[in-house]
Order: structure tokens, then C-alpha cells, then sequence
């Protein structure tokens, strides 16, 4: 059974969400630390549903699971927050509300909510 | 003086050539009694969807961007271009370029050599063509090929037959049949939009800038992008040529055209670099974003050539080139534009480099390769002087960041860049071209026309 990962990014308001959940001791860096990021744990059986659900998703070299549609990073960080937690349980909250991130997905090539910034 | 100091160019063919026509009355009496036709878009010959439009063409030709080229290319210099990429009057040029108008269009208009066609632009009259020769395309398929090459006839720099995927191949796969040549002459001046008006420096305006700011050598940066720190360091440090000092000026020279799906919004890209300057990243006194308007080919070596003839028209000294150059897909080797201007490419009548062979170029090449991030430097760092493992800055990276609205740290894409992006993403609901973008925008293009 192979070991795959979704990388979510953190920003500033990512962040702010973060603390105080635990996690920030798992948080890792690029760029000179001025990248943040988390690395989501992956199971076989959720890789392949993955899959199987979005037909642009695919696994790169390192195992990342990559190309899956905005609304689906956009839970996937929620449910990091929710369930305080890395582990497989998070994909697979974010796999129960499949249907809803595939209507997003839908939308998505005609609009992407823009992030609220100063 | 120096013997060092390197000069200001002459424009390409020796003068710049300008066929606009300022005075009203005198527009109104050259088009009186004259027939006209509505520009129509070039549509792909499979999809109908839009790939190019004519009008930047006549726009660039008649403000003299590609000087000497003077107008619609009659059928002995297309087929010169194609073999020798020289025009008849023997300066090198890269690409046809034509008129083109459907049979029937042909027909209903009933006009020939000696007429004098007026160009209307959303449903205003904007140009003339005078019409010296009609010719005809009888195989698209055939320009299309000769015009970006094959693995066979080009195997110094082509690795892939060019298909229906590459853009400029279609472009030139889906021209109508009958070509009218002869010279334009815009005769109503449009006006550009809000933001682009404030970049639009053509030759003439552009030279009379770099002597208003005393810059004599510039350094040009091709750009279809919205800048990130690697973009900025490789246009901050290409600047560091030049002569005895480093280049007094980096013109940004963004090109703007018909647009691919996914690609940052036209006027992202254009404040996106406004924005290093204003930022103070490279200081506004050194630094001017401008535009040009055509259809990117994605010639690679060949685009890099029309490139070059640009920016020396725009009295450029320097022309940074990376690798890719304006390429697509792996058409081409990657460094494709490189060995044109290092060595030369004989099968494309380069024997030499474009600036060392007759009726060549002037304007300097500045071969660059890449520009990423050091942890260990802890800084921006060269692909050919850092030795430490670096971490890459790539596009698809960071526009997977921008689309999950994920600010980008500052190491990689500075604040004021990012802004601009979501600036454009509210105003369009998007932060890329997406089908609803590339199509008004080829509704309503660049520019507005007052009536004459």
C-alpha cells in the first residue's frame, strides 16, 4: 500500500485558522520559510477514489495528489481545520460532500470566488 | 566619448515607417466613393472560435512596429519570407503577413489592383487598403507548415510536426483564400482602453520617451506574463549588460493579442509590471511597461526575430531571450531562440546569426537561462553561478496557488503583482482568461473608433 499526500498551502488567513488546532507543529516550509504548507495523509482507497471521481486529478512523483478542482482544496482545508487533524479522515470528509464540490467544480471554469484582500 | 558606448539603432529597414493619417478632412476625402468591408476575426477552421484579428496587424505595421514592412504582403514576398525569411526589399522578416477575405466576400465586393479598399473596425472606418495584387491561398495546410517549419526541412531547432494544437499554426491553417496586398494607412486613429491606453508607446513616441528619460542603451523583456520575482530578477539582472554601464532603461514590451484559455488577463499582465515599478522592485525611472498588439504565432526562433524587429524599432539596444521563447508545447528545442542568435539557423536562411548576416539586425541579444530560489543563498539566485539545489519557481506552481486564493509569499510574487491579480479577478469573476473573457475580448477588443 503506497503513501500519497494533498499539500495544502497556507497564507496568512490560513493561518490565523490554523493556530491554535495543533497542527502547527507539522507545518513545513518552502522558500526560505516564507512558504507554508501541510501535508494532508492519503490512503490507497482514497487515492483511488480520487481518482475515480475527478478525471484531472493525478499523482506526481513524489505522490502528491495534484490537479483536483479549486473547491476541493477549498475543503479539503476546511475539514483540516474542523477535524483538527492530517490524517486519511479528512479526505474522506471532504469525499462525503463529493457531489457539492463537483457542482463548484462546474462553475468553476466560469468563476472562482476572488480571495478579500486590503 | 568612449569607443564602448553603443548607439541607438536605426529602426529596422532604415526608417520607421508611419502610415497614419492625423487630419480628418484629408482621411474623409481618401475614402470618398470608395467600397468598404467590416473586418471580420480569423475563426479556427475547426472550432469557429477566434485565433486572430487583422486589425492589430494594420495596427503594428502602419505605427511602424514591424518596419519596413509596409502593408498586406503580395504573393512573391510571402513565398520569399517562407523560403528565405527576407522580404523583397531584402530585409529579414519572419512571418507572411496578409489580408485575407473569404470568395464570396471577394466577390460581392468586386475590387482589384489600382482600388483603394476602406477597412471599417466596429462599424467605423479605421484603415485603407490600396490594393496593388490579388492572390489566392490554394493550401493553408501547405503556408502553415512552411511557415513554422518541419523536423525534416528544419532539424537544427524542430522536433515535432506542428499540428492543430499549436496556435500559430492555426492561425495560418485557417486564413480565408483570397489575399488583397497592398499598403494600409490607418485614417482613424483609435483610441485605446482604460488600462491600456497609458502603455500603448509606439516607435516613434517610444524613441522620443528614452530620450526624454536619457536612456541610450535599453534592454527589452518580452512578456505574455504577470511578472514573479524570477521575471524580475532576470529582467534586473539582464539589465547589468549593456556597455561601459549596465542599460539605462528595461523596457517591458508585453504582447497583446487573442488570448488562450488560462492564460493571466491582458490587463493583469500590464499593471501586473507596472506594479514591480511602483513597488520600487526596479525603479520607475528605469523601468517602462509598454504594449504591442499582434496574434502570438509562438514561433519560437522565429517569433524571437520578429521580436528583435520590434524592439530595435522601439530603439531598444538590448533583447533579453530565455529559453522557450514565446513557444508552446515541444515543438521547438528549448533553445531554440538561443542558437538563432548565437550561431544561426541555415534551414530558416540564417546561415549566420540575424544580426551578422546582410540587412540584419542591430539590436543585441541577451541569451539568459533561469532565475530561482536558493534556500541556501537564501536569495534569487542564476541557474548558471548558484551551485546549491534550488527550489524552481513554476508557473503552473503559482497559478495553482493563485486559483485556491492563496496569497503567494513575497519571495516568489510580490504583494503589489498579487494585488493587481485580484483587482482583475473581481473585476472579470476570474483570475484567468476563461471562454467568457477570450471571447468578449475579441468582441470588443483594445480599442474604441470615434466616426470620422
Amino acid at each position: 500500500m503506497g503513501e500519497y499526500f494533498m499539500v495544502v498551502l497556507l497564507d496568512d488567513y490560513r493561518m490565523s485558522k490554523i493556530r491554535g488546532t495543533g497542527l502547527e507543529e507539522n507545518i513545513k516550509y518552502m522558500f526560505g520559510g516564507e512558504l507554508r504548507l501541510l501535508e494532508v495523509k492519503v490512503n490507497e482507497e482514497l487515492k483511488d477514489k480520487i481518482l475515480q471521481e475527478f478525471d484531472t486529478a493525478r499523482v506526481d512523483s513524489r505522490g502528491a495528489i495534484t490537479d483536483v478542482p479549486v473547491a476541493f482544496m477549498r475543503e479539503l482545508f476546511n475539514q483540516v481545520v474542523e477535524k483538527k487533524s492530517l490524517g486519511p479522515e479528512v479526505v474522506e470528509a471532504v469525499l462525503a460532500k463529493v457531489d457539492e464540490i463537483k457542482k463548484a467544480a462546474e462553475k468553476e471554469s466560469e468563476y472562482l470566488p476572488p480571495p478579500e484582500i486590503e | 566619448m568612449s569607443r564602448f558606448l553603443i548607439q541607438r539603432p536605426l529602426p529596422h529597414g532604415g526608417r520607421l515607417v508611419e502610415r497614419v493619417v492625423t487630419d480628418k478632412e484629408a482621411a474623409k476625402k481618401m475614402i470618398r466613393g470608395c467600397p468598404s468591408y467590416d473586418i471580420k476575426p480569423t475563426l479556427h477552421y475547426e472550432t469557429g472560435v477566434p485565433v486572430r484579428n487583422v486589425y492589430r496587424e494594420i495596427m503594428s505595421i502602419c505605427y511602424g512596429f514591424f518596419s519596413p514592412v509596409e502593408g498586406s504582403m503580395k504573393q512573391a514576398e510571402v513565398e520569399r519570407i517562407l523560403k528565405e525569411r527576407r522580404l523583397l526589399n531584402e530585409w529579414i522578416f519572419p512571418y507572411p503577413l496578409v489580408f485575407d477575405i473569404s470568395e464570396e466576400d471577394y466577390k460581392q465586393l468586386g475590387v482589384g489592383p489600382g482600388d483603394r479598399l476602406v477597412l471599417n473596425l466596429k462599424g467605423k472606418p479605421f484603415a485603407i487598403l490600396d490594393i496593388e495584387e490579388v492572390w489566392r491561398i490554394d493550401n493553408p495546410e501547405e503556408l502553415a507548415h512552411l511557415t513554422f517549419g518541419t523536423p525534416e526541412r528544419n532539424p537544427e531547432v524542430v522536433r515535432e510536426p506542428f499540428n492543430k494544437k499549436h496556435p500559430g499554426w492555426v492561425i495560418y491553417r485557417s486564413l480565408q483564400p483570397v489575399v488583397l496586398a497592398g499598403k494600409y494607412t490607418i485614417i482613424n486613429e483609435p483610441k485605446f482602453r482604460p488600462p491600456f491606453d497609458r502603455f500603448w508607446y509606439p516607435p516613434r513616441k517610444s524613441r522620443e520617451e528614452f530620450d526624454r528619460r536619457g536612456w541610450r542603451t535599453v534592454i527589452n523583456h518580452q512578456t505574455r506574463n504577470v511578472p514573479h520575482v524570477g521575471h524580475e530578477f532576470l529582467m534586473k539582472c539582464a539589465a547589468f549588460t549593456g556597455d561601459v554601464e549596465p542599460c539605462h532603461g528595461i523596457l517591458v514590451n508585453a504582447v497583446i493579442g487573442v488570448k488562450r484559455r488560462g492564460d493571466y488577463p491582458d490587463e493583469a499582465i500590464v499593471e501586473g509590471h507596472e506594479a514591480v515599478n511602483k513597488g520600487g522592485y526596479i525603479k520607475p525611472e528605469r523601468h517602462l511597461p509598454t504594449i504591442v498588439l499582434w496574434d502570438m504565432r509562438y514561433g519560437n526562433p522565429l517569433e524571437s526575430l520578429l521580436h528583435g524587429i520590434i524592439r530595435q524599432n522601439m530603439g531598444c539596444t538590448h533583447h533579453m531571450f530565455g529559453r522557450d521563447h514565446a513557444a508552446v508545447g515541444e515543438y521547438y528545442d528549448k533553445w531554440a531562440t538561443q542558437i538563432l542568435w548565437t550561431k544561426g539557423i541555415p534551414s530558416y536562411g540564417f546561415p549566420a546569426p540575424p544580426t551578422d548576416v546582410p540587412y540584419g539586425l542591430d539590436i543585441r541579444p541577451q541569451n539568459m537561462r533561469e532565475f530561482s530560489y536558493c534556500p541556501t543563498c537564501k536569495e534569487m539566485a542564476y541557474s548558471e553561478t548558484c551551485g546549491h539545489k534550488r527550489e524552481k519557481l513554476s508557473g503552473s506552481f503559482l497559478r495553482g496557488m493563485v486559483a485556491e486564493g492563496v496569497q503567494p509569499p513575497a519571495i516568489i510574487m510580490r504583494p503589489e503583482v498579487y494585488k493587481v491579480i485580484v483587482k482583475w479577478w473581481k473585476h472579470f469573476g476570474y483570475p484567468f482568461c476563461n471562454e467568457k473573457y477570450v471571447v468578449n475580448k475579441e468582441k470588443e477588443l483594445e480599442v474604441d473608433l470615434e466616426d470620422l
